[in-house]
């Protein structure tokens, strides 16, 4: 009697575990089924070929966001990985036996989380007021601010693995800790980091808050990275809290493409160190 | 002569990667001391209860309040999170105990995939898609069965228009579940499966063994993924700056539009034209920053006493 | 003396096809102690799993033969695992206390069965403690965390816990390979003292221990049953050239 009760009760709770794995990937799937479903339709040349057409009209395009948003990236990934990875080297390397390192591992940990529009309000008051305008470069260091923690901890992780053993055998043929680390260390880790700077790439490519107030928006096509820059996030903002249809469109194709770079790239991270640390 | 240079090669790079290290803690630093800086003005003519307790905000007069957007930020935080937390461990239990193999590797990506959609879709989606259909179907049916019960019923009372902070809530519960439910599969995983097999072997049913065994042995692990989630919902901007509103008012029901901190922020920093309005939402930027900051950390330490056990 | 459990022509494959018992064929003797011994990757420790089908939490393990226990073959599909193991206890290597107080260690199988009044629940633990030869240990921190506990402690609260739900048959799996000799020594008394009253299969490396304790000896090496009898032959006058080689200690 209590033997069925107790069966019945484990059976109906393992099933609502089951549904609440049905209830996340429901989300998902609507999700990327309503933005495929809204987007495929406004995926055109013109899209990326055009500029914005004046508010209310038809047509144009969105190259002046696309571009934008690619040298906002690039420039960002350029500040971020560089310190990111160095600054991981510091803690699994020289800095390994001290516990400051540990501090900042913890530290790097939080700031991972901490709200992306903060640093946007952080850089608007370092950059931003100081020149008097907003600029892609702010946009870029915002980004690249965010990157760095995300960076430094894979790196940090994936140097740790790598067997101490490996780098005695170096140290053994005389060669000093940095050769040791840019021959050796960083060779076997590669795959790792490499993956850790991809995801952090997917991750600021779908940004939007730290870029409100420093990259701000342009209308108008720009390779300027000193003046105001357009950026496929921000554009999608406001487009879809716009009024016109067309708009609507537009942002869903943004939508669309960001959404598969997205996912695109973070499957692509996750398959690599799968494979890298099966064993 | 070779090895003189080598050694001082060897300086250089020491160097150069302590220096990026360290500018964690600079970074860090550098935005509790900016933040607080440019909140000074505000800080001054309000002072601190007389901010976060005024409910008045108004550029006009100059008289800035943050109360509704603190309780906007908390009532969207706390209720995402209670819808989130169980979903989430039920999930990390279904991947962990229950699912084949082959489907462990798929429901987990599929679950990490929503954690890597930007938030910038999620609230897309969420205006065009989950808030007609929030106000339309969802919400008149909470009103009828829900909404009469005594006490609960007032949560629901009002005009289902979709853009409030129920909508808000369902999505970043949505977006925090794959924070909780990843850390929660990592920490059931450390449960040794010799406690996991002796609690079968004295006649438990899985469902016991994880009720009685993995969830108390994890409940650290859990609690700091829990932490985790509560952190990024405080943060988030993007998805619920769409279906919120930004409505400076102190809700009385769920189905009330409000305004959040970070929501505040994305709508009205560019267009503060006063120095002190500019000032105040520094300070909102401020108290978003020490709350997140103060619950993230909270959620590391009980992290790393769970990895240590 | 009554057969309790009759293992006929019994195979185990773990998952990926690899063939680790070979045709097993033995039976245990109620209310005795039964020691497995042999070199490690012998499959002893294999076989006890058999018993109560612990190899079945994982995926792909796969049993053939029958193992007869109450007259019902236990491999066959439609055996009931939680009452089996709920008749089955097991003792394991290392100790095992659950995350939870000492008492709560104990009344948590009881509390599975039912047992839901504090007075029973109260007597049965203290009972299940004293038979242990733990109850003077712990009796005035019952509800301190069961880690608190030394490890030979932490085994004989395991053993405890096992007794507590009264079963047939308890599986001890080298519970002594990670105490020290004074622990060890105690497990040893609390075992033959178990002599009677329940069955035991033991499986240990240690040959002493299972010349000290056990009434049955198996010899087992890779995967087959080469040599089954009493303790006293098996070690006096061993039947086959491999036990005896392995008693003697010039093996391996």
């Amino acid at each position: 009697m209590i033997l069925n009760k107790r069966k019945i009760i484990s059976s109906i709770a393992l099933f609502i575990c089951f549904l609440t794995a049905c209830w996340g990937i429901f989300w998902l799937s609507f999700i990327l089924v309503d933005v495929i479903r809204h987007g495929i339709s406004s995926i055109n040349l013109n899209l990326f070929l055009k500029d914005p057409a004046p508010p209310g009209e038809e047509g144009g395009g969105l190259r002046n966001a696309f571009v934008g948003h690619l040298l906002i990236t690039l420039f960002a990934t350029l500040i971020g990985v560089p310190i990111g990875v160095l600054g991981g080297t510091f803690l699994a390397e020289y800095g390994r036996k001290y516990n400051f390192s540990k501090i900042i591992s913890t530290l790097a940990d939080i700031m991972v989380s901490v709200p992306a529009i903060i640093i946007g309000a952080f850089i608007y008051a370092i950059i931003v007021k100081p020149f008097g305008h907003f600029s892609g470069w702010a946009g870029a260091i915002a980004l690249g601010i965010i990157m760095i923690p995300t960076v430094l901890r894979t790196t940090e992780n994936m140097l740790s693995l790598i067997p101490w053993t490996l780098r005695e055998a170096a140290f053994a043929l005389g060669a000093p800790y940095y050769k040791v680390i840019i021959q050796v260390v960083y060779r076997g880790a590669a795959t790792g980091i490499l993956t850790g700077i991809i995801l952090a790439i997917a991750r600021v490519t779908g940004e939007a808050a730290p870029l409100l107030f420093t990259a701000f928006n342009n209308n108008y096509f720009s390779l300027n990275m000193s003046e105001p820059i357009a950026s496929l996030t921000v554009t999608i903002f406001q487009y879809a809290m716009g009024p016109y249809e067309e708009w609507h469109a537009q942002a869903w194709g943004a939508a669309l493409i960001i959404t598969l770079f997205i996912l695109f790239t973070t499957i692509t991270g996750r398959l690599l160190i799968k494979r890298k640390y099966k064993e | 002569m070779q090895k003189q240079r080598g050694k001082f090669k060897d300086l250089i790079f020491l160097s150069i990667t302590a220096v990026s290290a360290f500018a964690v803690i600079a970074i860090s630093i550098g935005i509790f001391l900016v933040l607080f800086k440019e909140s000074l003005p505000s800080m001054n003519k309000f002072g601190f209860e007389g901010f976060i307790f005024s409910t008045e905000w108004d550029p006009v007069q100059e008289i800035f309040g943050a109360a509704p957007a603190l309780i906007g930020t908390l009532i969207t935080s706390f209720f995402s999170l209670i819808l989130a937390t169980p979903i989430a461990i039920g999930i990390a239990i279904f991947i962990t105990e229950i699912a084949p193999n082959f489907l462990k590797g798929i429901i987990g990506t599929a679950i990490e995939l929503l954690a890597a959609i930007p938030s910038i879709i999620y609230g897309m989606w969420g205006l065009f898609t989950l808030a007609p259909i929030m106000s339309n179907d969802i919400e008149p049916f909470l009103q009828s069965t829900i909404g009469k019960l005594p006490l609960l019923g007032k949560l629901f009372e009002g005009t289902p228009l979709g853009v409030d902070l129920f909508t808000a809530s369902i999505i970043l519960s949505i977006m925090i579940i794959p924070f909780t439910a990843s850390i929660a599969r990592d920490s059931f995983n450390l449960t040794p499966s010799v406690l996991k097999e002796s609690a079968y072997a004295i006649g438990a049913t899985k469902w016991e063994v994880v009720k009685d065994i993995v969830l108390p042995y994890s409940k650290l692990g859990v609690l700091g993924g829990i932490g985790l989630s509560l952190g990024r919902a405080l943060g988030e901007t993007m998805a619920v700056a769409f279906v919120l509103g930004n409505l400076n008012q102190i809700p009385k029901s769920l189905l009330d539009a409000a305004s959040t901190v970070t929501v505040k922020l994305a709508n009205e920093f560019t267009e503060a034209d006063k120095d002190i309005y500019l000032s105040s939402l520094y300070y909102l930027a401020l108290l978003l920053f020490l709350m997140s900051f103060t619950i993230l950390a909270l959620a590391k330490i009980f992290l790393l006493k769970a990895e240590r056990k | 003396m009554t057969p309790e459990i009759e293992i006929k022509n019994l195979n185990f494959y773990y998952a990926g096809g690899i063939k680790t018992l070979k045709d097993i064929n033995m039976t245990i003797y109620k209310s005795q102690v039964t020691a497995l011994i042999g070199p490690s990757g012998c499959g002893k420790t294999t076989l006890l799993r058999c018993f109560n089908r612990m190899h079945d939490l994982y995926a792909g393990n796969r049993y053939e033969g029958e193992i007869i226990f109450q007259g019902r073959n236990i491999l066959s599909k439609d055996t009931d695992l939680i009452e089996l193991r709920s008749k089955i206890g097991m003792v394991f290597q290392k100790p095992t206390p659950f995350p939870m107080s000492i008492f709560e260690n104990i009344a948590y199988g009881l509390k599975l069965r039912g047992i839901k009044k504090r007075g029973e629940l109260r007597e049965r633990v203290e009972k299940a403690l004293k038979d242990a030869a733990l109850w003077d240990e712990v009796k005035d921190k019952l509800n301190t965390n069961a880690f608190g506990l030394s490890g030979g402690q932490q085994q004989r609260l395991c053993i405890a816990r096992a007794l507590a739900v009264e079963p047939e048959i308890i599986l001890f799996d080298e519970p002594t390979s990670a105490l020290d000799p004074i622990s060890t020594g105690k497990i040893e008394e609390l075992i033959i003292s178990l002599k009677g009253r329940v069955t035991i299969i033991i499986v240990t490396h240690n040959m002493q221990q299972a010349a000290r304790i056990s009434d049955w000896t198996g010899f087992m090496m890779l995967g087959e049953l080469i040599e089954y009898d009493k303790t006293d032959r098996i070690f006096t006058v061993p039947s086959n050239k491999l036990t005896e080689d392995y008693i003697t200690g010039r093996f391996g």
